[in-house]
């Protein structure tokens, strides 16, 4: 068609052309191979390149030529008689052949029309993480993550606020076409690109899966001509970021004979154990990388090899993993293209319990970590008001060193994954791609019990010989768990340009399947103390066994149908539609399939006329859109047979009973979020200023939640529902320069924020259970999902409201009448919403300088609008150790106006006396490198690095650390410190060689 | 010809999915699936739907606790026991009367029924469906669904004034069955309701003679007609009380009062419908009957509620068998030796939920009796005397009477026989679950609580409240009985 155009074009100016002569050349690329489709320009005509790069032209010898192409650095030569060569160099603007990664395929940038944030390898691996999704964090604007540096734990993501409450909160990860719920087995330095999907227009066509957003990670591929080898390998220490003072022992003493009114302390202590110090170490890790890349005209590889080891700051806990991926390409022919991936990860963990950090925390300075005889220091108190090995106790705390060292257990687990991909152009604009992928996990796990020596160990004066002989001796419990999921993909894309008319279409079909999982799990008492002979071979255990079971999970299948179509109008106006259809093996046959449609608009502005003269104005975009996206991953409701329910009926034969216990709504299905959203993108002053803004609203109109069953119907087990309402609306900016000021100095600076609504809208069904969470683990909870949460963010805090102490120092509080009175007198009616633990906004920055030889780099993130509940500390006092600043100043009758209340002894209702705000600032990471300037050819680079992770933190939280991803569930432990995993600060020493 | 491998691959490939609906069909594998029920299809699978009710019957909620003390508690025939300042959660309440809406032994009472009546709607639902199973069976099957059904509701009507009548399972999504499960039902229609299902279940039903030794607790044809004679004396329908209670056949009264109570009175001659306790491992016994009933202190074993009150130990003759056979007295040794010391908190305890096997066991061997041959004869009595035949009526009293070691009762006119026979219900079946109805249904209720030194509300005492959580959820469908 250009042909055509170009024709017309060429016989208008017919009369300039008689003028000159045909001018013949060739257009190459760098390796020297033609180039078809690169546009010749001269003062009277112009054409194209055929398609092995071959052009004539009518043009005066003598005369400027323009060579462009899209990608390439446009070049003028003067036409020669002689048949020409023009050789042309890739574009150092990037911005032309910027490519994102989107569902199925990829989009020019400048083309596409969703909100979806790139993060690049070297911002990923520059964070020196185990998982990728910790290293994004701040990067990426409407993206939170919150992290733990409990090694080989998962980040929680949460893409542009939270739509449900009780189904998966996670975004579906697809890696290199494998759907996969977890990244911790990918290496982050085989990672290529890291895409962050977040609207729906970019969504929806993961369907049923993509309410969560989607998070796409390519791996590495082989390139360039020759081999290329990388080391890189890092080593660090680590340490709590941020600790909380407890009282010395003689503070402690003073404290618990106020609360006691007596004198059973001493107040000169001979011991004054640092328990936190007891049973942490300085942490350490190191990360070794070797890989092996190439190409050829046939075949891409890349080969890679990682192992990752730390040694964490509680004592004992290890984690290592050791990663191997393959690579390949493999072009069959001109046409066709198989491209194969493959990974295996390896990881070994030793386990401790984190609640030895509570324990710590509240265990007395006055106890010994050993007594001298030997034995575990225990809270004891002598006659002589020290700890002893003798006498009653005066708290219920285990000694937090003894629990780490009989804790006894041990992880492994193999994650392999690994596919097919098939490329093949049918017809000309015409292409096929088959994908097939496959996980296998297997993990195995033993915990070893001494239950004796655990008995022995709680008091001095206790002997064997009294242990009970009913009683284990030990007890072994060995885990097992694996499971095998597929993926296949085959879809078709056909591009035509008509004209002034771009038309991608893409249509295809998906099937997955999950499962079955299994899980084996055998309990067995008295095995022999030497580890070595747990297994004996020729043994029959079955008399010992205390408990197995074995669970094969449902398995879960998945059938779809998806579509897009894509359309440019001169290079302006760009529609994007796409169209999911899933088939779900989870939900009821008449519900099982559901259809999840997009469509998103853009207008590139700054092509239009009006403002192509504007200088400084390189690209303005506007783009909106609208989508359905579906949440699959919620509450099961196979309805089952109660079996258990046996009798005797008059005799001695026990008759099986069976029936069904549960209410089932057949019409359960997935939780449906639709949005829309607005989005500006701008690349301002030469490309140096770019941006976005962005706007959402986000609605999950059928939220599930368990709903209880009438008293009439006589069925026990609540139900899961549609009942409930969620928005999301917010907004995020995102805005970074960067300058080349010559060649030895660049820099850039760029920032982020995004700001969140969340809100429970409504609950249609008056029948919900209370849904109670964020246990404190001494009866007390702090959070509340129920009819009174409407109008409320997920994960809100619902507690008594604190009111000071009173003429005695005890805690008072607010009932719901405004009267103040004592814990005792309170009802469930007197709590209160208190804000939630989720952040009304986050932000991030990133500077970073380049001169010569060193680069520098700082990240940091932070976030506003959170609570958090310092839940180690709502504990009574109970002879538990207190902090500092409370053994210093507490009420007393000599100190009536003291910062803290009179010591009590009942555990303290959830009340906003333990409430405090999350918000932090924290620098992330500071990154310094320098490149050695080796000039040998076999060593094409050498950089050495050190790192500074997060070495800052201002924070108004008096524990540990604001951040707090529990266990991820804002209904569970999240945002509430107890047995909480302290972030660390890191430095690290690094080095990379490339040859 | 490369294309056309290519088309074919990508053909075949739309062609897998087309068939998708099957690939989506997957097999539940943590649960077993509803949709699997032929694995019940069978004899053995018919009688698991209908043993699952009557294991319902073991439950804490159903039998236990709750019940004993809107039964026994609630009456003149107990108090609370246990230490003063154990409340049971709410026993002294309704020891005194006291007891509201929110009370939690009214809610629990009313929710183990309504389990109960599920179990049952579960078993009529599948027991149609199973084939392959025993046509009969099927058949008796569905006769002792009804009549546990019946028996239920039985309790509700009686405990509660009308309640809601689910005769099927509901649909979660139903309109029609959100109404059912909310809206009362007048007692008129529930009886209704109970008589019609006791009707299908006397057709259905062998007589308890026909069952093999290890089902005698099962329901019998015999059970169904002295319920329903029992259901008709509650409406004060005479005629039909004795009628059926003449239908009562193949029983006798045992020589020994005292024996029923034992481990070998179990499905005696006299026992026409029992709830099986099973002490031996796996005990299935009803949960915590014993132990809440148990002495308490040093000597004890148990809870020590439940206590005998000094107006029922005053209620038999000098001479009455039944009175060391009901009440365990402190300082005596019971049948198996145990010495009941005096050190135990309370002076009397429940002998019939003593278990001499399964002593302080959660679940003992401990049965309730809930229909004997006793009370029929007094059905009959009753039923006789209030139709004119008093002459006749007499004669099966003194039967009842003579079995517990007395004389002939002296009374004569129909008044007379009529106060002596309620009399004798009350120490012939006293801890049987039966007294404070008995004391509703025959009006002695406002006198004989004051006696107990307890004020009844007459238009208000006769009912319990039906549960705040049912009236929330009820949200004007139903409203709460008067008074509370």
């Amino acid at each position: 068609m250009r042909n055509y155009i170009l024709s017309f074009i060429a016989l208008i100016l017919l009369p300039a052309y008689m003028s000159g002569q045909v001018i013949k050349g060739k257009v190459l690329d760098k390796n020297g191979v033609g180039m078809p489709g690169a546009i010749v320009v001269s003062s009277t005509a112009n054409t194209d390149t055929d398609f092995d790069g071959n052009f004539n032209i009518n043009a005066k010898v003598g005369e400027t030529l323009k060579v462009t192409m899209l990608g390439f650095e446009a070049v003028s030569v003067a036409a020669t008689v002689a048949p020409m060569t023009i050789k042309m160099q890739d574009s150092q603007d990037t911005a032309l052949k910027e490519v994102v990664v989107i569902g199925y395929g990829t989009r020019k940038k400048s083309d596409n029309t969703s909100a979806t944030t790139s993060i690049k390898a070297e911002d990923i691996s520059r964070t020196k993480v185990l998982n990728a999704s910790q290293a994004i964090q701040g990067k990426a604007a409407g993206v939170q993550v919150i992290a733990s540096d409990l090694p080989g734990s998962t980040p929680t993501v949460v893409i542009r606020g939270l739509g449900t409450a009780l189904g998966g909160r996670s975004p579906l990860y697809v890696v290199d076409g494998m759907p996969v719920d977890n990244i911790n087995n990918i290496n982050t330095n085989d990672i290529t690109s890291y895409d962050i999907l977040k609207d729906a227009s970019a969504l929806a066509i993961y369907g049923n899966r993509a309410a969560n957003g989607v998070i796409l990670i390519t791996t590495k591929k082989g390139s360039g001509d020759k081999i290329t080898v990388e080391f890189d390998s890092y080593a660090g220490f680590r340490n709590a970021l941020k600790n909380v003072k407890m009282a010395g022992s003689n503070k402690y003493s003073y404290y618990s004979n106020q609360a006691l009114g007596n004198t059973t302390f001493s107040q000169d202590q001979p011991t004054n154990t640092d328990w936190y110090k007891a049973i942490t170490r300085t942490g350490s890790y190191t990360q070794n990388n070797a890989s092996l890349s190439g190409a050829s005209e046939h075949i891409k590889y890349f080969f890679s090899l990682g192992y990752y080891d730390e040694k964490g700051i509680l004592d004992g806990l290890d984690y290592s993993r050791l990663t191997f991926r393959n690579n390949n390409d493999f072009k069959i022919s001109k046409k066709i293209n198989l491209s194969q991936n493959f990974s295996v990860g390896f990881s070994h963990s030793t386990p401790k319990p984190l609640s030895a950090f509570t324990n710590a925390y509240k265990q007395s300075p006055i106890v010994p970590v050993y007594f001298p005889s030997g034995q575990y220091g225990v809270s004891f108190v002598g006659a002589n008001g020290f700890a002893s090995t003798t006498g009653s106790a005066f708290n219920n705390v285990g000694n937090p060193v003894a629990q780490l060292n009989f804790f006894d257990e041990q992880q492994k687990s193999i994650t392999m994954q690994g596919g097919l991909k098939l490329d093949a152009e049918l017809f000309k604009g015409l292409k096929f791609t088959s994908q097939f992928n496959t996980e296998y996990y297997t993990w195995k796990n033993y915990n070893y019990e001494d239950t004796q020596n655990i008995w022995l160990a709680a008091d001095p004066t206790r002997v064997a010989t009294t242990y009970s002989a009913t009683a284990n001796i030990n007890v072994l419990t060995k885990e097992n768990e694996d499971y095998f999921n597929w993926n296949l993909s085959n879809y078709l894309v056909y591009n035509k340009l008509i004209g002034a008319h771009d038309i991608e279409l893409m249509a295809g079909v998906e099937q997955s399947s999950k499962g079955a999982r299994e899980h084996i799990k055998i309990s067995r008492k008295n095995v022999n103390a030497n580890e070595n002979y747990w297994s004996l071979s020729g043994v029959d255990y079955a008399a010992n066994i205390l408990s197995l079971t074995d669970v094969v999970s449902n398995q879960a299948r998945l059938s779809s149908y998806f579509g897009r179509f894509q359309y440019k109008l001169m290079d302006k106006y760009l529609i994007t539609g796409t169209i999911r259809r899933d088939g779900s093996s989870q939900f009821a046959k008449d519900y099982r399939w559901g259809t999840f449609p997009s469509v998103g608009l853009g207008w590139i502005i700054s092509k239009e006329n009006f403002l192509a003269d504007v200088k400084g104005i390189d690209l303005l975009k506007l783009r909106g859109g609208w989508g359905k996206l579906g949440n699959q991953n919620v509450p099961l409701n196979n309805q089952s047979f109660a079996s258990g329910l046996d009798g005797y009926l008059g005799g001695s034969i026990l008759y099986p009973g069976v029936t069904v216990n549960s209410q089932v709504d057949p019409s359960l299905s997935w939780e449906i979020t639709e949005e829309k959203t607005v989005g500006l993108d701008f690349e301002l002053l030469d490309r140096r200023l770019k941006g976005s803004v962005d706007l959402y609203h986000k609605n999950t109109n059928n939220l599930i939640l368990y709903t209880k069953p009438y008293l009439t119907a006589g069925v026990g087990s609540t139900s899961p529902a549609h009942v409930g309402a969620v928005s999301n609306k917010g907004y995020e900016l995102s805005l970074r320069w960067d300058d080349k000021i010559n060649d030895h100095l660049s820099y850039w600076i760029g920032g982020n924020f995004s700001s969140n609504k969340n809100e429970l809208t409504s609950l249609s069904n008056p029948n919900l259970p209370d849904l109670t969470g964020g246990s404190l683990g001494n009866g007390q909870w702090t959070k509340m999902l129920n009819n009174t949460s409407i109008g409320q963010p997920l994960g809100s805090f619902f507690l008594y409201d604190y009111a000071g102490y009173d003429t005695s120092g005890q805690m008072q509080y607010f009932k719901a009448d405004g009267s103040i009175v004592s814990q005792g007198l309170l009802g469930i009616e007197d709590r209160k919403y208190v804000g939630s633990i989720l952040p009304k906004s986050t932000y991030g920055i990133t500077l970073g300088v380049n001169y010569k030889n060193f680069d520098f780099s700082v990240d940091g993130y932070g976030t506003n609008g959170s609570k958090v509940y310092n839940g180690k500390k709502a504990q009574r006092f109970s002879g538990e150790n207190i902090e500092d600043v409370l053994a210093t100043d507490f009420f007393t009758t000599n100190n009536t106006t003291a910062a803290n209340p009179a010591p009590f002894n009942q555990v303290p209702v959830a009340s906003t006396y333990y409430l405090e705000s999350g918000d932090f600032f924290r620098i992330n990471n500071i990154t310094l490198g320098y490149k050695l300037p080796i000039k040998k050819a076999f060593i094409s680079s050498a950089r050495i690095y050190c790192n500074a992770i997060n070495p800052f933190i201002t924070q108004k939280f008096t524990g540990f650390t604001p951040e707090l991803n529990g266990d991820g569930n804002p209904y569970g432990s999240q945002g509430i410190e107890l047995d909480a995993y302290p972030v660390l600060r890191s430095f690290v020493l690094g080095a990379n060689l490339k040859f | 010809m490369k294309k056309l491998y290519i088309s074919a691959f990508v053909l075949s490939a739309l062609f897998f999915t087309g068939c998708s609906n099957d690939f989506l069909d997957t097999e539940q594998t943590e649960a077993i699936s509803t949709t699997d029920l032929d694995l019940f299809n069978n004899d053995a699978g018919a009688q698991g739907f209908v043993t699952a009710i009557y294991s319902k019957f073991n439950d804490w909620d159903m039998s236990s606790f709750s019940w004993i003390g809107l039964t026994s508690i609630a009456s003149d025939d107990a108090d609370k026991g246990s230490s003063p300042g154990d409340t049971g959660s709410d026993k002294d309440l309704l020891d005194a009367l006291t007891y509201n809406a929110s009370s939690g032994s009214v809610e629990e009472v009313f929710t183990a029924n309504y389990q109960g009546i599920n179990r049952c709607n579960q078993a009529l639902y599948y027991l149609p469906q199973l084939d392959k199973a025993d046509a009969n069976l099927r058949t008796r099957l569905t006769g002792e669904a009804k009549f546990l059904r019946a028996f239920m509701y039985f309790t509700l009507v009686k405990t509660y004034g009308g309640v809601p009548i689910v005769d099927h399972l509901p649909n979660p999504s139903s309109e029609a069955d959100r109404v059912m499960q909310l809206t009362r039902k007048s007692p008129t229609e529930v009886y209704a309701f109970i008589v019609a299902d006791l009707t299908d279940a006397i057709a259905a039903l062998p007589t308890k003679g026909t069952y093999a030794a290890s089902e005698k607790g099962r329901a019998s044809q015999g059970a169904a007609y002295a319920l329903l004679s029992k259901v008709y004396l509650y409406q004060k329908e005479w005629k039909k009380a004795l009628d059926n209670a003449n239908l009562v056949v193949g029983y006798s009264l045992v020589t020994d009062y005292a024996s029923q109570y034992k481990l070998s009175g179990e499905n005696d001659a006299e026992s026409i419908f029992e709830i099986q306790g099973t002490g031996s491992t796996p005990a299935k016994g009803i949960q915590g009957y014993s132990a809440t009933q148990g002495a308490r202190g040093a000597g004890g074993w148990g809870w020590g509620f439940n206590t005998p009150s000094m107006s029922l130990v005053n209620a038999y003759e000098n001479g009455d068998v039944r009175k060391n056979a009901t009440i365990i007295f402190a300082g005596t040794t019971l049948y198996d030796g145990r010495v009941v010391p005096t050190t135990v908190e309370n002076p009397r305890y429940n002998y019939k939920a003593y278990s001499s096997a399964y002593t302080d066991a959660w679940e003992s061997d401990a049965n309730i009796k809930y229909l004997r041959y006793a009370e029929v004869l007094l059905i009959k009595a009753e039923a006789m005397n209030e139709l004119g035949q008093t002459t006749t009526a007499i004669p099966i009293l003194n039967d009842v009477r003579k079995r517990a070691g007395l004389l002939s009762t002296t009374a004569v006119s129909q008044a007379d026989v009529r106060t002596a026979i309620w009399k004798e219900r009350r120490v012939e079946m006293a801890f049987e679950h039966d007294r404070f109805f008995d004391l509703v249904r025959t009006g002695q209720a406002k006198t004989a609580f004051t006696t107990d030194g307890k004020n009844f509300t007459v238009g208000k005492n006769e009912v319990f409240p039906l549960p705040q959580k049912f009236l929330s959820e009820a949200n004007g469908l139903s409203t709460q009985n008067p008074g509370y």
